[in-house]
């Protein structure tokens, strides 16, 4: 229950933050590190237009997305070693719902007629088919070095073993994990989340004809999706802090260093889309075949050393 | 000159009347008539020389017979050359140049549209000015009532080239766009993510103003110059005002001469500044955009000081400018332009600096030099593929001549050089800038005003940041105008737009389309 409201709660606020520090290396003042908030109050307060030609699965998506997100966000470990949902399933469980949200919404972006959904779709596929191998080989490397693909196993494992992170495997499969969470939550150089040029957008163009509650609801699940793979990240590789029991301080504790670990990792993705331009559309597989191929070395160098 | 001249009476003798020299920069030839096929095609093959413009002019009342004026430019001579070719009114039919010269493809069809002369022979004669829906009514016609009323809108009527074949779709953009730009709309067919072709559709912010010309006094029309490119107001309103001083003479102090230099010179620096921050925005290089904002910044703050308008409006008029400068404005000038330069030399340090821009600008949006010289390409856009023109430098006119300009050419023609382009543009235009300013010359700011002569014609040209601006005005009795033609450099420069897209992927088109960065409402009118 405590997870479920913690993953609802802080992932606006780790996208205000990203915004906010943008906005300052920019040398703009930004909007507010609460934005998204408030963004979010008033989509769910406004009415929505919903195309003519729209199916039962432009109006689905966004439930299905934000369900199949937070699902996801519930099998992690995220202050204690404990993840809610442990038993349904492991890190493979994780990809898989986020694949099935990420398929209806492509769907739905074709969905409508539009031809800049279709654009956005299929660029979403095309970067998500390449992501994905990239993220199994990175997940199935530390689901090795701890004997099973339950995040919560991994996480236990992890905490054992403190410095654990500067096994080779380990740095490896980090930095392709890094280049996924890069290219799956549409950061520059993948995809610029904050552009307005339609023919540029990959995410935002699958997105564009929603309004209202329903795009709220993709927001926070975009939102909520971005911190699931930041907290994967942090507490595979890093897992100081994580709890190991039910209780208040070992909680609270969590809490606090999750909130750092995601404060630092936040400052880095800012620091790469400030310092970057957008890749070439076409660039942009090369980038995840780098990711894939770090995975890959990660994993051999897991039985090498 | 004389020895073009002579060429031409030999061959052509029998085709060409008067030859009148209307002003020191430009040369009417009149034709008996309206076809100029043959000249044409000599002046571009023996002299070197291309259209810069083609426009007509209603002339039944006075003369019985519409005019159609070719403005050629000879490479190497400071002089245009106008000739004049009657279309008689009964038979309101020209031939058309464009299937040979295609820079005139758009022009023609104006012509069509504002007048109703045919083009006969003319590769694509299908309404460009006047979109589909207009009802049969020619408006730079003279009988054609200023305050005519048409029927109202009753939807789109255009038809576009088909996109057809296995995975090909049509991708229509426009013409209101998510970001606060002019109307206008793109229809690309792609194939997956390359781009097929384009299809441009403008003059969707047509607002007449060429018929409002011959209807408000002249000084009023200053103000109007100035709004038919906002970011081009001090060069637009330049050129009107010194087509109007060719035409009567007026003899405009050397003072004010320097003074608009510097004007127009600080127009292309804060353009350019914006242009570069903009191509790098476009390409998710956004910290660029921020600083480029800021330096621009300083220049509009500059402006206001030096004018009382960021945007350098009000301020030229005809005789000169409208207010001199104190000796507190010309030492902010002159205290100005060395942080701005350093400023400008740290935003280009670091858009150079990003390999990831770099990488996303290069060969990207080429378009070939043939194709630019067979478009008629000019301005930035054309000097980066290997088009040497420079209003500046090929027509003096203001105060340069005076000073030393050097005129960047790349034959490269991709996005990375017409940044190229604009970024050692802009180190020229400190240079002049800083040269005037150490040499503006004592004595008045404005000629006194004097009554304007009626039927006198003059060609101005200014080399706008975008190009070559060109206006051509034939006064009427009464500080009026008979006709005014604007040509502003965007009209020439879409077309390049649709073959520097082609076999690019359609996520490039924004920054390509930046990289040109041409104005809807100049070509609109």
């Amino acid at each position: 229950m405590m997870q479920l409201l913690l993953l609802l709660a802080i992932s606006p606020l780790i996208s205000g933050l990203i915004k906010t520090l943008k906005a300052r290396m920019q040398t703009r003042r930004g909007p507010g590190v609460l934005q998204f908030y408030r963004d979010l109050y008033k989509l769910f307060r406004k009415g929505m237009v919903i195309p003519d030609t729209a199916s039962w699965i432009f109006t689905a998506a966004p439930y299905i997305v934000f369900v199949t997100t937070l699902m996801a966000g519930l099998m992690l470990p995220m202050t204690s070693t404990k993840a809610p949902l442990d038993l349904f399933g492991g890190v493979l469980a994780i990809v898989y719902l986020l694949g099935l949200g990420r398929f209806f919404l492509a769907l739905a972006g074709m969905d409508t007629g539009s031809s800049f959904g279709g654009l956005g779709s299929s660029r979403e596929m095309t970067i998500s088919a390449l992501a994905e191998p990239a993220m199994m080989l990175a997940v199935f490397t530390v689901a090795i070095a701890a004997n099973s693909t339950n995040l919560s196993e991994v996480a236990r494992s992890a905490v054992g073993q403190n410095w654990r992170f500067f096994a080779p495997a380990q740095m490896l499969a980090c930095a392709a994990l890094y280049l996924v969470l890069i290219a799956e939550t549409g950061r520059i150089p993948v995809d610029n989340p904050a552009t307005h040029l339609e023919l540029t957008m990959v995410h935002e163009a699958m997105i564009l004809e929603y309004s209202g509650p329903h795009l709220a609801l993709i927001e926070w699940a975009a939102s909520m999706k971005q911190l699931v793979l930041m907290t994967l990240l942090v507490n595979v590789f890093w897992p100081f802090g994580l709890a190991s029991g039910p209780s208040v301080p070992g909680a609270l504790g969590g809490l606090g260093w999750l909130l750092l670990k995601l404060g630092l990792l936040s400052c880095s993705i800012v620091l790469v889309e400030t310092t970057n331009a957008k890749l070439r559309l076409f660039r942009v597989p090369e980038m995840l075949a780098v990711a894939f191929t770090l995975g890959t070395l990660a994993l051999v160098s897991t039985f090498l050393f | 000159m004389v020895s073009l001249l002579e060429d031409l009476r030999n061959r052509f003798g029998g085709a060409i009347g008067a030859i009148r020299a209307e002003t020191a920069h430009q040369l009417a030839i009149a034709l008996n008539s309206p076809d100029v096929r043959a000249i044409a095609g000599h002046l571009r093959d023996h002299w070197a020389s291309r259209v810069a413009a083609v426009f007509a002019e209603d002339r039944t009342a006075a003369e019985g017979v519409f005019y159609n004026h070719y403005v050629f430019e000879q490479a190497g001579n400071p002089c245009y050359l106008i000739l004049e070719a009657p279309v008689p009114a009964h038979d309101p039919r020209f031939p058309s140049l464009a299937a040979e010269l295609p820079a005139v493809n758009w022009q023609e069809r104006e012509i069509q549209d504002w007048f109703g002369l045919e083009a006969t022979g003319h590769p694509n004669p299908r309404r460009v000015a006047l979109h589909d829906n207009w009802p049969d009514v020619h408006p730079l016609r003279k009988d054609f009532a200023l305050d005519q009323e048409l029927p109202p809108f009753e939807g789109e009527q255009h038809v576009y080239r088909p996109t057809l074949g296995e995975g090909v779709f049509q991708i229509p953009v426009g013409p209101v766009h998510a970001g606060i730009i002019e109307p206008g709309h793109f229809n690309f067919a792609v194939a997956g993510e390359p781009i097929l072709y384009l299809q441009l559709r403008m003059f969707y912010t047509h607002k007449g103003t060429e018929k409002l010309f011959e209807h408000i006094p002249i000084p009023r029309a200053v103000f109007l110059a100035e709004s038919i490119s906002g970011d081009s107001a001090f060069s637009h309103g330049t050129a009107f005002c010194q087509a109007i001083e060719r035409a009567a003479e007026i003899e405009v102090p050397p003072r004010a001469h320097v003074m608009r230099t510097i004007l127009l010179e600080l127009e292309r620096i804060y353009n350019h500044i914006a242009d570069i921050g903009a191509i790098s925005n476009d390409v998710g290089f956004v910290i660029a955009n921020a600083h480029a904002g800021r330096v621009r910044e300083l220049v509009l703050n500059l402006n206001e000081a030096l004018t009382g308008s960021r945007l350098l409006r009000g301020m030229v008029s005809v005789g000169g400018v409208r207010r001199d400068w104190s000796r507190a404005q010309r030492d902010l000038l002159r205290d100005a332009m060395g942080g701005m330069e350093s400023e400008f030399r740290d935003l280009v340090a670091l858009v150079k600096s990003s390999d990831s821009t770099q990488d996303r600008l290069e060969r990207t949006g080429i378009l070939t030099p043939e194709k630019a010289r067979m478009l008629g390409i000019v301005g930035v856009g054309g000097r980066a593929s290997g088009v040497d023109l420079d209003v500046r430098r090929d027509h003096p006119y203001a105060a340069y001549g005076r000073y030393p300009l050097r005129v960047p050419v790349y034959e490269a023609g991709d996005v990375c050089h017409r940044m190229q382009v604009r970024i050692e543009e802009v180190g020229e235009s400190f240079g002049l800038i800083r040269a005037a300013a150490g040499d503006l010359p004592d004595g008045e700011h404005c000629a006194p005003p004097q009554p304007i002569p009626p039927d006198r014609c003059a060609l101005s040209a200014v080399e706008g940041w975008r190009g070559e601006i060109l206006h051509w005005v034939r006064t009427a009795p009464g500080n009026r105008l008979e006709r005014c033609k604007i040509k502003d450099p965007s009209v020439n420069n879409w077309p390049a737009l649709v073959e520097a897209v082609q076999g690019n992927i359609i996520a490039d088109f924004p920054v390509i389309n930046k990289s040109f960065n041409l104005s809807y409402s100049g070509t609109d009118r």
